[in-house]
């Protein structure tokens, strides 16, 4: 008995040796940052003022952040729409990737790999092209774009081309009420914001966030849909069900624990995303519209006055978001995905 | 009506022609073999064509990145775009002293240098004199004519279809120039070859020994596990942005390479990928190698590991290309241009070129190219591994 226990004492020592590496490691970039981070926030430090003058200002840099920094609450707006718009578009159209490569056609292989390319690619080096596909006189969406409305039938004479990545103006202004000629009032606070849309800069950037992360997606469908037992498909056509009714009664409801990890996944990435808007708007795009919070962060911190605590207070607000929102996604919807067949 | 027309009105009717066929067989209720079969090929057809398009857009932007890198500044800058890569002919590139050529005039300068006539695009004959010199043989045909001195880029003829690399010299060396030469395109390679591969191969290393003990030993502490990994991957990275800065700042870090390898050499998900592979390793294993008097860790790295080559190529693969990637940390940490990696690099890059696409595609098709050859060569791997994430 004695001999046992002192193997067990000697199994986890060598097992805390073998943690040791890792666990330094984690503990010095991980969990101690995020606890001195949230100190951090509580004082008034920059990078350039001598470490002697710190002074503790308690809530005051939140306070500033949400009541005095209209930039940051507007780069609060541009992650939420670039999220809202980037996630669901996404996950729709590589579930019908996924289902059309799920068929038995040919070239498969070429269709995932081609799909699959702009994801192992870098996204500096897409943004710098996509930078250039919306380049407002020689960009090949302006090219695309003339070519469509020239080979409409009813063509006439105009062509309407955008400025893409320098538009401040909200794609449902553009694309509903501006056809409709509705002039909007100027409507009190963010109302307006919510009426005209995002701006067509930050929609572009959807849009490239969306051609980058489908392939990606799809991958994950596909694996999703192949692990559906095809007895059921089986059963579904002897009852004579319609592709419609075999979709919302089987393949959906199969696949909705891939599609929640999905989602879970692609929201928190989404409120992190910093690297395409960087890139494509430096400045924070048209009237400070395409800045996410990170973008917002960056500049605080890094640049400028280097106000390392007023960043940090931002970077706590942005985890406070994700962190509630994932609560409210597991609580919501988690409870409807049906998990095993 | 014009040509781009005919084609558009053909794709609309033959679109509704197939989906009209399509709903009239499926709505028809006839259940017959032949009509099936019509269905299908119609179905069929319709998602050949939605796959197609999908695969154009997908591509697109590939293709017009590595046409671009092979043109010039001025078929870069053409509307409507130039789809093959394609350069202005420069007809002093081929022509001979003392020779009659007729070019496309853009601009002419006296020999003084100031700028006398524009004459945008219209076509007059010259007789190479020398080197950059010219001088009008049908207007003023006389020996006493004024000689032009022509800027030889600016006698263009026209658009032709021509490989040139010589882009990719040019945005490879380009960073010289704003950095007093010290730095190009090979050292940024260079720097995130080189954080990347140690930084990936330290990972490994540290993960394979926490996940064998998370997966095949008992020790106290061994179900706080889980939380460590819920508790990462849900506070964002971006947190730990500047209390790492401060503290590779206090440790005199900052612009060095071991700024961009130690803060990552702990991956909890690596760990966690690991660790459910380990786990499908029989315990019978153990067993065998102890009776041999193998201890724990050289059956790690004698038995385990090589049984769990995948797994240990799919997270290298991410390991590597999360590193390849970065662009917030490397911006941060780093401030001498030798230090640069690539994405800053080409990040500063971008800022630097402004509006020569030219360079900037050939720059960022370069590098694109290790991660798309890495993706090519290990496809397997890559596949496998992301469809694995999302059924765990």
């Amino acid at each position: 008995m004695k001999l046992l226990s002192q193997r067990r004492h000697r199994e986890a020592l060598e097992a805390y040796a073998y943690l040791a590496p890792a666990t330094l490691v984690l503990l010095v970039f991980w969990f101690a940052p995020v606890i001195v981070a949230l100190l951090v926030s509580f004082f008034d430090a920059t990078a350039l003022a001598p470490p002697g003058e710190l002074n503790f200002v308690g809530i005051a840099q939140y306070k500033r952040a949400l009541l005095n920094d209209t930039e940051f609450v507007r780069s609060i707006w541009n992650t939420i729409n670039y999220s809202i718009y980037s996630v669901p578009i996404t996950l729709a159209l590589s579930l019908l990737a996924a289902m059309l490569l799920n068929t038995q056609i040919r070239g498969r292989a070429f269709f995932r790999t081609v799909f699959f390319l702009p994801y192992v690619t870098t996204w500096v080096a897409i943004a710098i092209v996509w930078n250039y596909v919306y380049h407002r006189e020689f960009g090949i969406a302006n090219w695309l774009l003339t070519v469509i409305q020239q080979a409409m039938p009813w063509h006439t004479g105009d062509v309407v081309t955008y400025a893409w990545l320098a538009e401040p103006r909200g794609v449902w202004e553009m694309m509903i009420f501006d056809p409709l000629r509705i002039t909007l009032p100027q409507l009190p606070g963010d109302a307006d914001q919510i009426v005209r849309g995002p701006s067509l800069a930050l929609f572009s950037i959807v849009i490239t966030s969306i051609w980058r992360d489908i392939g990606y997606f799809m991958i994950i469908f596909l694996a999703g849909l192949q692990n559906i037992d095809k007895s059921n498909y089986e059963a579904a056509d002897i009852d004579g069900a319609s592709p419609w009714q075999k979709f919302w009664g089987i393949t959906f409801p199969l696949l909705s624990p891939v599609t929640f990890f999905l989602l879970i996944i692609s929201c928190i990435n989404a409120f992190k995303e910093f690297t395409p808007m960087f890139i494509m708007t430096p400045d924070g795009g048209p009237d400070y519209g395409t800045a996410p919070m990170v973008f917002h962060m960056y500049n605080a911190g890094f640049t400028g006055q280097w106000e390392l605590s007023y960043a940090s207070a931002l970077a706590y607000i942005l985890t406070f978001m994700i962190l509630t929102l994932t609560v409210l996604q597991n609580k919501l919807i988690g409870r409807k995905v049906e998990y095993g067949t | 009506m014009s040509g781009i027309q005919i084609v558009g009105l053909l794709f609309l009717l033959i679109n509704g022609g197939l989906f009209f066929g399509w709903l009239v067989q499926r709505m028809s209720g006839d259940r017959g073999g032949a009509s099936l079969r019509m269905t299908r090929l119609l179905g069929m057809a319709l998602v050949y064509e939605a796959l197609l398009i999908g695969a154009v857009f997908m591509f697109l932007p590939f293709y017009w990145m590595i046409v671009t890198s092979f043109k010039d500044s001025e078929t870069a800058l053409t509307f409507p775009p130039v789809w093959t890569p394609s350069r202005n002919q420069y007809l002093y590139e081929d022509s001979e002293a003392g020779r009659d050529i007729s070019v496309r005039l853009l601009g002419i300068q006296r020999s003084e240098g100031e700028l006398v006539t524009a004459v945008p695009e219209s076509a007059m004959d010259f007789r190479r004199v020398d080197t950059g010199e010219f001088s009008v043989t049908r207007e003023t045909p006389d020996e006493n004519a004024p000689r032009y001195q022509v800027d030889p880029t600016q006698l263009s003829q026209d658009i032709v279809m021509r490989i040139d690399g010589r882009n990719f010299m040019k945005a490879w060396y380009a960073p010289e120039a704003a950095t007093r030469g010290s730095v190009n395109f090979g050292r940024y390679f260079w720097v995130s070859f080189f954080t990347g591969i140690l930084s990936t191969a330290g990972t490994l290393l540290t993960s394979a020994l926490a996940a064998f003990a998370f997966a095949k030993m008992s020790f106290p502490g061994k179900g706080l596990f889980f939380y460590i990994v819920l508790l990462t991957m849900m506070v964002p990275g971006q947190v730990l942005l500047i209390p790492n800065f401060l503290t590779l700042g206090t440790l005199g870090w900052l612009d060095t390479y071991l700024a961009l390898i130690v803060p990552f050499l702990a991956s909890v998900f690596t760990i966690f990928l690991m660790r459910q592979f380990f786990m499908t390793i029989p315990d019978d294993l153990w067993d065998a190698a102890q009776i041999d008097g193998t201890g724990r860790f050289r059956f790690l790295w004698q038995i385990v590991a090589p049984l769990s080559k995948p797994v240990f190529i799919t997270a290298g693969i991410f390991l590597f290309l999360g590193n390849w990637n970065a662009l917030l940390w490397p911006l941060i940490v780093t401030s001498s241009p030798e230090m640069r990696t690539l994405m800053v690099g080409l990040q500063t890059f971008n800022e630097e070129a402004g509006s020569e696409f030219e360079l900037l595609m050939a720059a960022s098709t370069m590098a694109v190219l290790p991660v798309v050859i890495l993706f090519f060569l290990l496809q397997r791997f890559f596949i496998q591994g992301i469809a694995r994430t999302g059924l765990k």
